[in-house]
């Protein structure tokens, strides 16, 4: 299996991204978020859940989110910054307390911007190396913005 | 004007350090263009027609003498010794080199500037009234409440890829709106309620482009300690729900209008109820700190009206000109607001030499506390001028090319680069301009024709916000050939409106014949008093029409 970023290491993974809905899941299978919800109980038990961009987290308002390892958040496009505020969402309103991995074609140049907002792994589609895309995980060493990290803006904190 | 602390400065320096690397990334091959792209437009850097751009952010277009002379020494070392000043109140160098990119940036945190998301699909630079802080019908300083924006959006984690470009503007006076507020993704007009409390009056869905709109009202009155988790609900609400599918149809007013304002507003209150109250609610300290910095300088007690101005007044038609047009009340007796136009016949709309900025920088520290603006029209603003120096200003201004009498009439035109070095223009504007300057040289007659806006785009992206110029004129492709599109009735202040398209375009050297046609419409037609804007509202486009496409016997 491919390597990951998580809580800024390299690390082997152990889930697997389910992305054909014909697959049979497992329990280290990351299942598409809606066909869970819609099959949960013929599927069984799961690693987690994804979510695609354009399914948004309100459909997942009445689910105990912490009995997942891991909720992913695809991004079609490394431009679609739809989950951004998903991430965002699952921690701060839905409060989902496990792993948030960012799937799909993000960059190395988002994580500074992925962190903030909830993310701690980093699963990515293309060849990236993954030394040097740890380096780039702390552009700015204070923000302007509350965070998931820290809720306070800065006028809170100067 | 605000003062960086340590804080503000080591980021705008990680800023650059980041930038650095990324460029170097890209010019080894390490970075793909396509993934550059995004990464160098959020620090204001396109590709040119012949060079790159880059976009220099001017924070609701306040500017210190220092940082001027900056921009200036910049253009020289860097660049072509000239810049042009936006209708966002920035600057844009249109000839730097990618490599050199870096360092600018990093001369630029000298002085406390940057360039960051000057572009890309992100929060860009908030705009506001050039004469804030110093006007008497202002209900409070906008600019407190504009840097509190700035640093609320500026490297916002969560809000970075949006699906569109995003523009806030603030206005707050009553009698004006000259930072267009209505045709913004967001225009906020600040109002006190019946308790004395100020707050924001909100308006979403307003832009320019392809499909351009006038804002709507979402809310009438946002307490301002709620102004940050407001403006967080609606760009949150955005960021899921705008369109991603098609560039043309991504801007929020798409969202709006589709939704319809009712439902809109339902979706942005119920998220605003999550965060209404929480940590990003502003404390009155923050006011408090952020207002310090934009404090009164040291005026004198003076008079209005003092000998050596009434005097020249008197004598002298082409400075009583100057001052009727170029000048503009301030609330403190004795000053007078000056605008430096940067609209001289020959020179593009909105650009200035280095030599020009130099010499503006020199006139702000000898005439007004070493301070500048920067207006949405493309002229700079000298605001605490006292009026027994006007005359010397006046003088200084002439020398320099600033003194152009023609603030707010025809030839005051708002203008975009257009093809003469923007890859996305359809034609060129720059010669457009020129040859309106050219054909209403005659001051007596401009003066008689009034106030009137108009605004030059070479393509629909309308960065020369051409849909809301009395008189807008639109670059287009025809088969090949530049050819210009003339609307008429736009406006951008509180009774902001979208033009009528005239009807079939119209060949480059027509323009300035057409407009001529539209003028002589106007004088026949107008009542006493009447503004060209309000004639056109009072008979309607016809008469133009039939003008404008008249044959000639």
């Amino acid at each position: 299996m491919p390597k990951l970023i998580k809580n800024g290491e390299i690390v082997e993974n152990i889930y697997h991204w389910q992305q054909g809905t014909e697959e049979a899941a497992t329990t280290n299978s990351i299942v598409p978020a809606q066909k869970w919800l819609a099959e949960k109980e013929s599927i069984g038990s799961v690693a987690g859940i994804w979510l695609e961009a354009g399914d948004g987290v309100e459909f997942l308002q009445d689910v105990d989110l912490n009995q997942f390892q891991v909720i992913g958040i695809n991004f079609p496009a490394f431009t679609d910054g739809r989950g951004f505020s998903y991430a965002r969402l699952l921690k701060e309103r839905l409060n989902y307390q496990g792993e948030i991995r960012a799937l799909g074609n993000f960059i190395p140049d988002q994580l500074g911007y992925l962190l903030r907002v909830g993310f701690n792994s980093f699963q990515f589609n293309e060849e990236v190396d993954l030394e040097k895309a740890l380096k780039l995980h702390k552009p700015f060493s204070i923000a302007y913005q509350g965070d998931v990290s820290d809720p306070r803006p800065l006028f809170m904190r100067r | 004007m605000y003062q960086y602390d340590a804080i503000d400065q080591q980021l705008v320096e990680e800023r650059v350090a980041q930038f650095r690397d990324q460029t170097r990334r890209y010019l080894n091959k390490e970075l793909s263009e396509q993934e550059f792209l995004p990464l160098r437009l959020q620090n204001g850097l396109y590709v040119q027609r012949y060079a790159p751009m880059l976009r220099i952010a001017i924070p609701y277009g306040m500017l210190s003498s220092p940082q001027l002379r900056k921009l200036a020494d910049i253009s020289c070392r860097y660049d072509r010794s000239y810049g042009h000043f936006s209708t966002r109140q920035n600057l844009q160098l249109n000839w730097p080199k990618i490599e050199d990119v870096p360092d600018i940036l990093a001369e630029l945190a000298e002085v406390q500037m940057h360039a960051v998301q000057t572009s890309g699909n992100c929060i860009r630079n908030t705009t506001t009234d050039q004469y804030a802080g110093v006007i008497s019908d202002e209900i409070v300083d906008p600019r407190p409440y504009c840097e509190l924006i700035r640093q609320w959006s500026t490297f916002h984690p969560e809000f970075a890829f949006l699906p569109r470009k995003f523009k806030i503007a603030v206005n707050a006076t009553e009698s004006a709106d000259r930072a267009a507020t209505q045709v913004h993704d967001i225009g906020l007009h600040i109002k006190k309620n019946e308790a004395g409390e100020i707050g924001f009056k909100v308006i979403v869905g307003g832009g320019l482009g392809r499909t351009p709109m006038v804002g709507v009202t979402i809310s009438e009155f946002i307490p301002r300690a709620d102004l940050l988790t407001y403006l967080d609900a609606i760009i949150r609400v955005y960021n899921q729900q705008g369109r991603r599918d098609n560039k043309y149809k991504a801007r929020i007013k798409i969202l709006v209008k589709a939704l319809g304002i009712e439902e809109f507003r339902k979706r942005v209150d119920n998220e605003w109820g999550h965060l209404k109250g929480k940590e990003s609610t502003v404390p009155m300290s923050e006011f408090d700190r952020l207002a310090g910095f934009f404090s009164a300088p040291a005026y004198d007690d003076l008079t209005d009206q003092p000998e050596v101005l009434t005097s020249k007044l008197a004598s002298s038609a082409g400075f009583a000109r100057w001052f009727e047009r170029n000048t503009f009340e301030h609330k403190i007796p004795g000053y007078r607001i000056v605008t430096l136009t940067l609209k001289k016949a020959g020179q593009a709309p909105g650009d200035a030499t280095a030599e020009q900025m130099q010499k503006a920088a020199d006139l702000a520290d000898q005439f007004s506390f070493g301070e500048l603006r920067v207006s949405h029209e493309q002229n700079l603003v000298l605001a605490d001028v006292r009026q027994e120096q006007l005359v010397d200003l006046w003088e200084a201004a002439k020398e320099a090319g600033f003194a152009t009498p023609t603030l707010g009439l025809l030839t005051d035109m708002i203008c975009c680069p257009g093809g003469d070095f923007c890859a996305l223009a359809n034609a060129k504007s720059i010669p457009i301009a020129a040859q309106i300057q050219e054909t209403f040289n005659d001051l007596d007659y401009l003066y008689d024709l009034g106030n009137i806006d108009l605004n030059i785009s070479g393509c629909m992206n309308a960065c020369g916000h051409h849909h809301v110029g009395n008189i807008g004129i639109l670059g287009v492709d025809k088969k090949g050939e530049e050819f210009y599109q003339i609307s008429i009735g736009g406006a951008s202040g509180h009774d902001a409106s979208i033009g009528k398209i005239l009807g079939p375009s119209f060949a480059q050297e027509e323009i300035s014949g057409v407009i001529q046609k539209l003028m002589t419409v106007y004088v026949e037609n107008r009542s006493e008093e009447e503004r060209f804007i309000d004639t056109y509202r009072r008979v309607g486009i016809t008469p133009f029409k039939e003008a404008a496409y008249a044959k000639a016997n």
